[in-house]
Protein backbone atom coordinates (compact mmCIF):
# COMPACT_ATOMS: atom_id res chain seq x y z
CA UNK A 1 0.00 0.00 0.00
CA UNK A 2 0.91 3.60 -0.12
CA UNK A 3 3.50 5.39 2.37
CA UNK A 4 2.44 8.42 0.96
CA UNK A 5 1.27 10.68 4.61
CA UNK A 6 -1.48 13.66 4.95
CA UNK A 7 -4.89 14.21 3.66
CA UNK A 8 -4.15 14.36 0.52
CA UNK A 9 -3.97 10.52 -0.41
CA UNK A 10 -5.04 8.45 -2.97
CA UNK A 11 -7.81 5.86 -3.18
CA UNK A 12 -5.68 2.40 -1.32
CA UNK A 13 -7.17 0.25 -3.10
CA UNK A 14 -6.43 1.59 -6.37
CA UNK A 15 -2.51 2.01 -5.69
CA UNK A 16 -3.12 -1.59 -4.07
CA UNK A 17 -4.37 -2.71 -7.46
CA UNK A 18 -1.51 -1.15 -9.10
CA UNK A 19 1.02 -2.37 -7.11
CA UNK A 20 -0.28 -6.08 -7.97
CA UNK A 21 0.26 -5.48 -11.52
CA UNK A 22 3.65 -3.77 -11.69
CA UNK A 23 6.89 -6.04 -11.27
CA UNK A 24 8.21 -6.41 -7.80
CA UNK A 25 11.41 -4.14 -8.17
CA UNK A 26 9.41 -1.43 -10.17
CA UNK A 27 8.11 1.30 -7.79
CA UNK A 28 7.95 4.48 -10.61
CA UNK A 29 4.56 3.45 -12.05
CA UNK A 30 3.01 4.01 -8.17
CA UNK A 31 5.65 7.07 -7.75
CA UNK A 32 4.28 8.82 -11.05
CA UNK A 33 0.51 8.39 -10.12
CA UNK A 34 1.20 9.25 -6.33
CA UNK A 35 3.10 12.53 -7.76
CA UNK A 36 0.60 13.39 -10.34
CA UNK A 37 -2.31 12.89 -8.06
CA UNK A 38 -0.43 15.39 -5.42
CA UNK A 39 -0.30 17.88 -8.45
CA UNK A 40 -3.58 17.59 -9.55
CA UNK A 41 -5.52 17.42 -5.95
CA UNK A 42 -3.40 21.10 -5.26
CA UNK A 43 -4.29 22.62 -8.13
CA UNK A 44 -8.02 21.24 -9.16
CA UNK A 45 -9.31 19.66 -5.77
CA UNK A 46 -9.46 15.86 -4.16
CA UNK A 47 -12.57 14.78 -5.69
CA UNK A 48 -11.16 15.28 -9.45
CA UNK A 49 -7.58 13.73 -8.62
CA UNK A 50 -9.74 10.73 -6.87
CA UNK A 51 -11.97 10.42 -10.16
CA UNK A 52 -8.52 10.72 -12.31
CA UNK A 53 -6.32 8.22 -10.29
CA UNK A 54 -9.25 5.81 -10.50
CA UNK A 55 -9.48 5.95 -14.27
CA UNK A 56 -5.54 6.45 -14.41
CA UNK A 57 -6.20 3.05 -12.44
CA UNK A 58 -8.43 1.17 -14.57
CA UNK A 59 -6.20 1.68 -18.08
CA UNK A 60 -2.86 1.01 -16.88
CA UNK A 61 -4.09 -2.26 -15.27
CA UNK A 62 -5.47 -2.83 -18.52
CA UNK A 63 -2.67 -2.08 -20.53
CA UNK A 64 0.12 -3.92 -17.70
CA UNK A 65 -2.26 -6.84 -18.17
CA UNK A 66 -1.72 -7.08 -21.90
CA UNK A 67 1.45 -6.03 -22.08
CA UNK A 68 2.61 -8.79 -19.30
CA UNK A 69 0.34 -11.14 -21.19
CA UNK A 70 2.66 -10.45 -24.35
CA UNK A 71 6.25 -10.63 -22.63
CA UNK A 72 5.73 -14.02 -22.39
CA UNK A 73 2.92 -15.67 -23.84
CA UNK A 74 4.08 -18.94 -24.19
CA UNK A 75 5.12 -19.76 -20.86
CA UNK A 76 1.86 -17.89 -19.18
CA UNK A 77 -0.59 -20.50 -21.02
CA UNK A 78 1.48 -23.36 -20.25
CA UNK A 79 1.22 -22.22 -16.46
CA UNK A 80 -2.57 -21.56 -16.96
CA UNK A 81 -3.32 -24.81 -18.72
CA UNK A 82 -1.12 -26.53 -15.88
CA UNK A 83 -3.71 -24.91 -13.31
CA UNK A 84 -6.55 -25.68 -15.26
CA UNK A 85 -5.91 -29.52 -15.14
CA UNK A 86 -4.73 -29.33 -11.56
CA UNK A 87 -8.08 -27.51 -11.06
CA UNK A 88 -9.87 -30.41 -12.32
CA UNK A 89 -8.01 -32.65 -10.34
CA UNK A 90 -8.15 -30.44 -7.05
CA UNK A 91 -12.11 -30.65 -7.92
CA UNK A 92 -12.45 -34.53 -8.35
CA UNK A 93 -10.68 -35.50 -5.50
CA UNK A 94 -13.24 -34.61 -2.62
CA UNK A 95 -15.83 -36.68 -5.14
CA UNK A 96 -13.96 -39.77 -4.83
CA UNK A 97 -13.15 -39.69 -1.24
CA UNK A 98 -17.17 -39.14 -0.41
CA UNK A 99 -17.44 -41.86 -2.70
CA UNK A 100 -15.29 -44.08 -1.07
CA UNK A 101 -16.51 -43.05 2.48
CA UNK A 102 -19.82 -43.57 1.36
CA UNK A 103 -19.18 -47.04 -0.16
CA UNK A 104 -17.21 -48.03 3.12
CA UNK A 105 -19.85 -46.71 6.04
CA UNK A 106 -22.99 -47.31 3.66
CA UNK A 107 -24.91 -48.55 7.15
CA UNK A 108 -23.92 -45.68 8.83
CA UNK A 109 -25.02 -42.78 5.88
CA UNK A 110 -28.37 -44.60 5.97
CA UNK A 111 -28.89 -44.44 9.86
CA UNK A 112 -27.55 -40.71 9.60
CA UNK A 113 -28.97 -38.81 6.29
CA UNK A 114 -28.82 -35.76 7.52
CA UNK A 115 -25.31 -35.67 8.28
CA UNK A 116 -25.13 -37.15 4.48
CA UNK A 117 -26.65 -34.20 3.23
CA UNK A 118 -24.45 -32.04 5.03
CA UNK A 119 -21.34 -33.46 3.84
CA UNK A 120 -22.45 -32.90 0.23
CA UNK A 121 -23.34 -29.47 0.69
CA UNK A 122 -19.55 -28.90 1.88
CA UNK A 123 -18.50 -30.08 -1.39
CA UNK A 124 -19.06 -26.94 -2.59
CA UNK A 125 -16.65 -25.34 0.20
CA UNK A 126 -13.90 -28.17 -0.74
CA UNK A 127 -14.02 -26.81 -4.36
CA UNK A 128 -13.87 -23.56 -3.44
CA UNK A 129 -10.81 -24.01 -1.01
CA UNK A 130 -9.44 -26.42 -3.96
CA UNK A 131 -9.79 -23.42 -6.29
CA UNK A 132 -7.69 -21.02 -4.09
CA UNK A 133 -4.77 -23.40 -3.53
CA UNK A 134 -4.62 -24.05 -7.38
CA UNK A 135 -5.39 -20.77 -7.53
CA UNK A 136 -1.47 -19.91 -5.01
CA UNK A 137 0.36 -22.84 -7.35
CA UNK A 138 -0.57 -21.04 -10.29
CA UNK A 139 0.93 -18.00 -8.73
CA UNK A 140 4.06 -19.06 -7.18
CA UNK A 141 4.77 -21.14 -11.05
CA UNK A 142 3.73 -17.74 -13.11
CA UNK A 143 6.94 -15.90 -10.74
CA UNK A 144 6.35 -11.93 -11.65
CA UNK A 145 2.98 -12.35 -14.13
CA UNK A 146 0.95 -13.92 -10.86
CA UNK A 147 -1.98 -11.95 -11.41
CA UNK A 148 -1.78 -12.48 -15.20
CA UNK A 149 -1.65 -15.78 -14.65
CA UNK A 150 -4.63 -16.19 -12.21
CA UNK A 151 -6.98 -13.62 -13.51
CA UNK A 152 -6.61 -15.09 -17.37
CA UNK A 153 -7.64 -18.65 -15.35
CA UNK A 154 -10.55 -17.08 -13.59
CA UNK A 155 -11.78 -15.72 -16.98
CA UNK A 156 -11.45 -18.50 -19.21
CA UNK A 157 -13.37 -20.75 -16.62
CA UNK A 158 -16.02 -17.61 -15.69
CA UNK A 159 -16.08 -17.80 -20.09
CA UNK A 160 -16.97 -21.37 -19.43
CA UNK A 161 -18.99 -21.29 -16.88
CA UNK A 162 -21.55 -18.88 -18.81
CA UNK A 163 -21.43 -21.09 -22.23
CA UNK A 164 -21.96 -24.65 -20.19
CA UNK A 165 -25.03 -22.63 -18.08
CA UNK A 166 -26.60 -21.00 -20.54
CA UNK A 167 -26.52 -24.14 -22.83
CA UNK A 168 -27.83 -25.98 -19.97
CA UNK A 169 -30.69 -23.98 -19.25
CA UNK A 170 -31.58 -23.64 -23.11
CA UNK A 171 -31.44 -27.51 -24.01
CA UNK A 172 -32.99 -29.04 -20.38
CA UNK A 173 -35.14 -25.29 -19.87
CA UNK A 174 -33.95 -26.47 -16.22
CA UNK A 175 -33.71 -22.63 -14.76
CA UNK A 176 -32.68 -24.64 -11.50
CA UNK A 177 -28.61 -24.88 -13.00
CA UNK A 178 -28.67 -21.24 -12.51
CA UNK A 179 -28.60 -21.51 -8.62
CA UNK A 180 -25.44 -23.27 -9.36
CA UNK A 181 -23.56 -20.18 -11.52
CA UNK A 182 -22.25 -17.94 -7.82
CA UNK A 183 -20.65 -20.84 -7.14
CA UNK A 184 -18.44 -21.02 -10.40
CA UNK A 185 -18.42 -17.40 -10.23
CA UNK A 186 -17.10 -17.76 -6.62
CA UNK A 187 -14.33 -20.27 -7.90
CA UNK A 188 -12.82 -17.69 -10.11
CA UNK A 189 -12.68 -15.25 -8.08
CA UNK A 190 -10.95 -17.30 -4.91
CA UNK A 191 -8.40 -18.57 -7.83
CA UNK A 192 -7.30 -14.30 -8.58
CA UNK A 193 -7.76 -13.78 -4.48
CA UNK A 194 -5.24 -17.03 -4.04
CA UNK A 195 -2.69 -15.20 -6.22
CA UNK A 196 -3.21 -11.78 -5.24
CA UNK A 197 -2.24 -13.15 -1.91
CA UNK A 198 1.25 -14.58 -3.54
CA UNK A 199 1.77 -11.57 -4.79
CA UNK A 200 1.17 -9.62 -2.06
CA UNK A 201 3.35 -11.70 -0.02
CA UNK A 202 5.89 -11.74 -2.48
CA UNK A 203 6.10 -7.49 -2.94
CA UNK A 204 6.23 -7.46 1.22
CA UNK A 205 9.25 -9.81 0.78
CA UNK A 206 11.23 -8.14 -2.00
CA UNK A 207 10.22 -4.63 -0.06
CA UNK A 208 11.64 -5.95 3.31
CA UNK A 209 15.07 -7.26 1.66
CA UNK A 210 15.69 -4.21 -0.32
CA UNK A 211 14.97 -2.37 3.41
CA UNK A 212 17.26 -4.24 5.45
CA UNK B 1 8.48 -13.10 -28.68
CA UNK B 2 9.80 -11.80 -32.19
CA UNK B 3 11.12 -7.91 -32.06
CA UNK B 4 9.49 -5.55 -34.94
CA UNK B 5 12.30 -3.70 -35.98
CA UNK B 6 10.29 -0.79 -36.88
CA UNK B 7 8.31 2.28 -34.44
CA UNK B 8 4.48 1.50 -34.30
CA UNK B 9 2.43 4.68 -33.68
CA UNK B 10 3.06 5.01 -30.15
CA UNK B 11 6.27 3.54 -29.87
CA UNK B 12 7.09 6.75 -32.21
CA UNK B 13 5.02 9.11 -30.20
CA UNK B 14 7.01 8.26 -26.98
CA UNK B 15 10.48 8.63 -29.08
CA UNK B 16 9.52 11.80 -30.21
CA UNK B 17 8.62 12.89 -26.89
CA UNK B 18 11.91 11.53 -25.00
CA UNK B 19 13.70 14.03 -27.68
CA UNK B 20 11.56 16.91 -26.90
CA UNK B 21 12.26 16.50 -23.13
CA UNK B 22 15.63 15.54 -23.29
CA UNK B 23 17.26 14.42 -19.40
CA UNK B 24 13.90 16.10 -17.87
CA UNK B 25 11.72 12.62 -19.63
CA UNK B 26 10.33 10.28 -17.05
CA UNK B 27 7.19 9.06 -16.58
CA UNK B 28 4.89 11.88 -15.36
CA UNK B 29 7.12 14.27 -18.01
CA UNK B 30 6.02 11.97 -20.49
CA UNK B 31 2.96 11.45 -20.25
CA UNK B 32 1.90 14.97 -19.42
CA UNK B 33 3.93 15.76 -23.16
CA UNK B 34 1.86 13.48 -25.53
CA UNK B 35 -1.53 14.50 -23.66
CA UNK B 36 -0.96 18.24 -24.06
CA UNK B 37 0.74 17.74 -27.78
CA UNK B 38 -2.18 15.22 -29.18
CA UNK B 39 -4.85 15.76 -26.61
CA UNK B 40 -5.65 12.44 -26.21
CA UNK B 41 -5.39 11.06 -22.51
CA UNK B 42 -3.06 8.86 -21.77
CA UNK B 43 -2.16 6.28 -19.25
CA UNK B 44 0.80 5.86 -17.43
CA UNK B 45 0.99 1.95 -18.00
CA UNK B 46 0.60 2.45 -21.89
CA UNK B 47 3.81 4.65 -21.26
CA UNK B 48 5.32 2.16 -19.25
CA UNK B 49 4.39 -0.55 -21.18
CA UNK B 50 5.68 0.72 -24.23
CA UNK B 51 8.98 2.47 -22.82
CA UNK B 52 10.05 -1.16 -21.56
CA UNK B 53 8.97 -2.41 -24.91
CA UNK B 54 11.70 0.30 -26.38
CA UNK B 55 14.05 -0.46 -24.39
CA UNK B 56 13.91 -4.44 -25.10
CA UNK B 57 14.23 -3.22 -28.69
CA UNK B 58 17.45 -1.23 -27.79
CA UNK B 59 15.52 2.08 -28.81
CA UNK B 60 15.92 3.54 -25.37
CA UNK B 61 17.42 2.93 -22.20
CA UNK B 62 16.96 3.83 -18.49
CA UNK B 63 17.97 4.90 -15.25
CA UNK B 64 16.79 5.27 -11.95
CA UNK B 65 16.44 8.82 -10.13
CA UNK B 66 16.83 9.17 -6.11
CA UNK B 67 13.45 8.76 -4.29
CA UNK B 68 11.49 11.46 -3.24
CA UNK B 69 8.83 12.18 -0.08
CA UNK B 70 5.91 13.40 -2.65
CA UNK B 71 6.56 10.06 -4.53
CA UNK B 72 5.53 7.96 -1.47
CA UNK B 73 9.22 7.41 -1.26
CA UNK B 74 9.12 5.75 -4.65
CA UNK B 75 12.35 6.62 -6.98
CA UNK B 76 11.71 8.26 -10.66
CA UNK B 77 13.08 6.20 -13.82
CA UNK B 78 14.28 8.45 -16.28
CA UNK B 79 14.79 7.43 -19.77
CA UNK B 80 16.72 8.36 -23.00
CA UNK B 81 16.94 7.76 -26.46
CA UNK B 82 20.00 5.48 -27.90
CA UNK B 83 21.99 6.15 -31.54
CA UNK B 84 19.79 2.75 -32.71
CA UNK B 85 16.29 4.83 -31.03
CA UNK B 86 17.65 7.78 -33.20
CA UNK B 87 17.95 6.15 -36.46
CA UNK B 88 14.38 4.41 -36.05
CA UNK B 89 12.89 7.38 -35.74
CA UNK B 90 14.28 9.14 -38.45
CA UNK B 91 13.58 6.03 -40.43
CA UNK B 92 10.02 6.58 -39.60
CA UNK B 93 9.99 10.01 -40.11
CA UNK B 94 11.33 9.89 -43.73
CA UNK B 95 8.26 6.78 -44.28
CA UNK B 96 5.85 9.41 -43.10
CA UNK B 97 7.45 12.10 -45.49
CA UNK B 98 7.24 9.75 -48.02
CA UNK B 99 4.28 8.43 -48.31
CA UNK B 100 2.38 11.99 -47.82
CA UNK B 101 4.74 13.78 -50.07
CA UNK B 102 2.55 15.56 -52.83
CA UNK B 103 -1.12 14.92 -50.91
CA UNK B 104 -2.90 17.61 -49.76
CA UNK B 105 -4.28 16.32 -47.18
CA UNK B 106 -5.99 18.93 -45.34
CA UNK B 107 -7.82 20.49 -48.22
CA UNK B 108 -8.65 17.11 -49.97
CA UNK B 109 -9.47 14.69 -47.55
CA UNK B 110 -10.75 16.70 -44.36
Amino acid sequence: MTSHAGPLQPPRFATWLVNLFTSADEGSIVGDLLEEFSDLASKSGRALARRWFWRQTAKTVAHLFGAGYRSAPWSTTAIILGGFLLLKLAHGLPDKLLMAVTDRYLLYWSNHFQAYLWVLKGLRIEYLIGSAVVGCIVALAAKGREMIATMTLGLVLCAMAVVATVWVVTTTGDDSYLWNFPWHLSDSLVIVVGGAIVRARRSGATHRLSGA
Amino acid sequence: MPVRDYLGEFEHIIVLALLRLEDRAYGVTVRQEIEFRTKREVSIGAVYATLDRLEAKGYVKSRRGDPTPERGGRSKRFFRVTARGVAAVNRAQRALHSMSEGLDLIRSYA
